[in-house]
């Protein structure tokens, strides 16, 4: 049967003396996109630092694919960082490396690839982010938004990982450019059996390719499941959020 | 997972390509090489045999196929589980050209031709600001109501306040240095007394204003060119330009004001730093009583020494001042830029006193000072 891949357990972050999370806790499947939701300031940004080991929880355990994140050895967390990949919000691109550079580096850091493989497999990631090959050689200074996010997404693909980490995919990007992204990650999803685990506040990517919501509000998790079920949930934040938009559900979807 | 591997069978006029085991990055190395093939054959393949398949392990088994002269467009893949067929399908929807073309490499002259299109760039857009500049000031001239004070004294704290201390220190070490030496020399000649106007002059005239210089284009040169260079790229600038207020107004001028006015200040302290320097080495090697010391400065130190000392300084600040404003607002919108236009700071600034360092020094003796 389907195995938890992230198992979040009784978080309690505490940053610069406000309490952020109390008391945390989370799981997500194998093969299920899963997007984690909340207002302004509920720590989901902290939430998803604290999964990929950037910053440590007070107390709680976070375990990705049954493995302790703050637990394990530095060669552990080397092993576990091979198995997922992650799309940082502004892409975080190097901006001193050319595109298929910046999406060769985990594979030259990781692998005993010689360089040109390395590369080449650069360019069918590229490719797989829907990118032109046109895009390979370019410096990300020189890409648009909605590029530089493919070309990120290339990157975070790299090491051919099984959880993919997401955080606003589709900030910043126009709402043609945000679909179509989302329908390359469901696609990317079903076809490589990844998972996916974004913080997102896009109610039509919630509403498009997402499996499971996760609500964070007050430090805890306010609820779980698909939007309908959370319609249902009484709580103002949650309620003011669906009611943004008229429709109840996406046509043809 | 078992090893990948490779077989290869005739089956009904068909040639049948069966991949095993586990084609993944891991496991990478391993793949055998996939024979070449005959050309126009009818090729199927079998993927009853894989274990695992990832996008790299299908790429490298596309790309052997296209290299054995497969013709992939009539490639029949079967029996591969249904995940692992999405993932196949996937990649071969998405195959990328089998080679992109290789940069050609570039010769000198091509080199060369660039560099000094870079430079003539450089120089036009140094020009540019130059005069954009000379048309801000002449603005603010007319209404000086427009000056941003805050930000004068701001800056003036950061590049004049805060470098007393360090440029006080190098000064005094300076002149001790000079001293010494200078000593070594006189001693042989019992011409002790000298020692004073060697260091008299040098440190009024060269080391106090040429140090003081370099230490603040270092400091304050690079730090303007990061903070500009980081206001460029968060849009600040931008952001001010659509305010109304003119980023040479609000950030330019007051920058090159308050190194103009803090240079020659630093000078000073650094002249009598070094003058201090140099007396206790006097007193400590040579025996010169420091009333000794005074009256011989007294004597031999006249104003104009100081003078091209300290009249040396505002020119260098407007030097520092212009390389280090141009090169922060000309920063490209990535950290990369940033880093190397406050490199580029540093040793132009550089370059630039040690250059007009030795044009006053040119001018000055053709003019008996």
């Amino acid at each position: 049967m389907r195995e938890p891949v992230i198992e979040v357990r009784d978080v309690v972050t505490r940053l610069g003396g406000t309490l952020i999370h109390d008391g945390v806790s989370l799981s997500v499947m194998r093969g299920e996109v899963t997007a984690l939701i909340g207002g302004s300031g509920t720590g989901k940004s902290v939430l998803l630092k604290e999964i990929i080991g950037l910053i440590r929880p007070q107390a709680g355990s976070i375990r990705l694919f049954g493995e302790d994140v703050w637990k394990a050895g530095e060669t552990e967390l080397m092993a576990l960082r091979r198995r997922f990949g992650v799309l940082f919000q502004d892409g975080a691109l190097f901006s001193s490396l050319s595109v298929e550079q910046n999406v060769a580096a985990p594979l030259r850091e990781h692998t005993a690839l010689p360089p040109k493989d390395c590369l080449e497999l650069a360019r069918l990631k590229i490719a797989l982010a829907g990118l032109p090959a046109s895009a390979s050689a370019k410096m990300p200074s020189e890409l648009s938004g909605g590029m530089r996010k493919r070309a990120a997404l290339a990157r975070a693909l790299a090491l051919d990982p099984e959880l993919l980490f997401l955080d606003e995919p589709t900030s910043g990007l126009d709402p043609i450019s945000a679909r179509a992204f989302d329908r390359l990650i469901r696609l990317l999803s079903d076809s490589l059996g990844l998972t996916v685990f974004l913080v997102t506040h896009d109610l039509d990517t919630l509403l498009a390719m997402v499996d499971r919501i996760i609500v964070l509000a007050r430090g805890k998790v306010l609820g779980q499941g698909t939007v309908e079920e959370l319609k249902k949930v009484d709580d103002a934040w949650l309620q003011e959020y669906f009611s943004t938009r008229p429709r109840s559900a996406p046509d043809g979807s | 997972m078992a090893e990948p591997g490779l077989r290869i069978r005739q089956e009904e006029g068909a040639t049948v390509i069966q991949p095993a085991g586990a084609w993944i990055l891991a496991r990478i190395g391993e793949f055998p090489p996939v024979p070449a093939l005959p050309a126009g054959a009818k090729i199927v393949l079998d993927g009853s045999a894989i274990d695992a398949l990832d996008p790299s392990g299908a790429y490298k088994l596309l790309d052997g196929l296209r290299a054995a002269s497969a013709d992939l467009a009539r490639l029949e893949p079967r029996g591969f589980a249904p995940p692992l067929l999405q993932v196949w399908r996937l990649v071969a929807a998405n195959l990328p050209a089998a080679q992109a073309a290789p940069h050609a490499p570039r010769g000198l002259l091509h080199h060369l031709g660039l560099g000094a299109v870079a430079a003539g760039r450089h120089v036009a857009g140094f020009t540019n600001f130059v005069g954009r500049l000379a048309a801000e000031y002449l603005r603010l001239v007319r209404s000086p109501g427009g000056f941003r004070h805050r930000e004068f004294v701001a800056q003036l704290e950061e590049i004049f306040v805060y470098a007393i201390p360090i440029s006080l220190a190098m000064i005094f070490l300076m002149g001790l240095v000079f001293a010494y030496l200078m000593g070594v020399q006189a001693q042989k000649f019992g011409a002790n007394i000298y020692v004073v106007d060697g260091v008299a002059a040098a440190v009024l005239r060269e080391l106090s204003p040429v140090i003081v210089a370099i230490l603040v284009a270092g400091r304050s040169g690079a730090a303007i060119t990061a903070q500009l260079g980081t206001m460029k790229v968060n849009e600040e600038i931008d952001a001010l330009a659509v305010l109304g207020l003119s980023p040479y107004a609000v950030l330019v001028l007051p920058r090159i004001l308050a190194l103009l006015l803090a240079l020659p200040l630093l000078v000073f302290l650094g002249d009598i730093a070094g003058l201090l320097g140099g007396m206790l080495v006097a007193k400590a090697q040579l025996g010169l009583e420091f009333s000794q010391y005074w009256d011989r400065l007294d004597m031999v130190l006249k104003m104009p020494t100081f003078l091209v000392g300290i009249g040396k300084s505002p020119v260098f600040a407007v030097f520092i001042g212009l390389i280090a404003c141009r090169m922060g607002l000309s920063v490209a919108r990535d950290a990369r830029s940033v880093g190397l236009n406050t490199t580029s700071t540093v040793v132009q600034s550089i370059v630039a006193i040690i250059v007009l360092d030795a044009i006053f020094a040119i001018i000055f003796v053709e003019l008996g000072i």
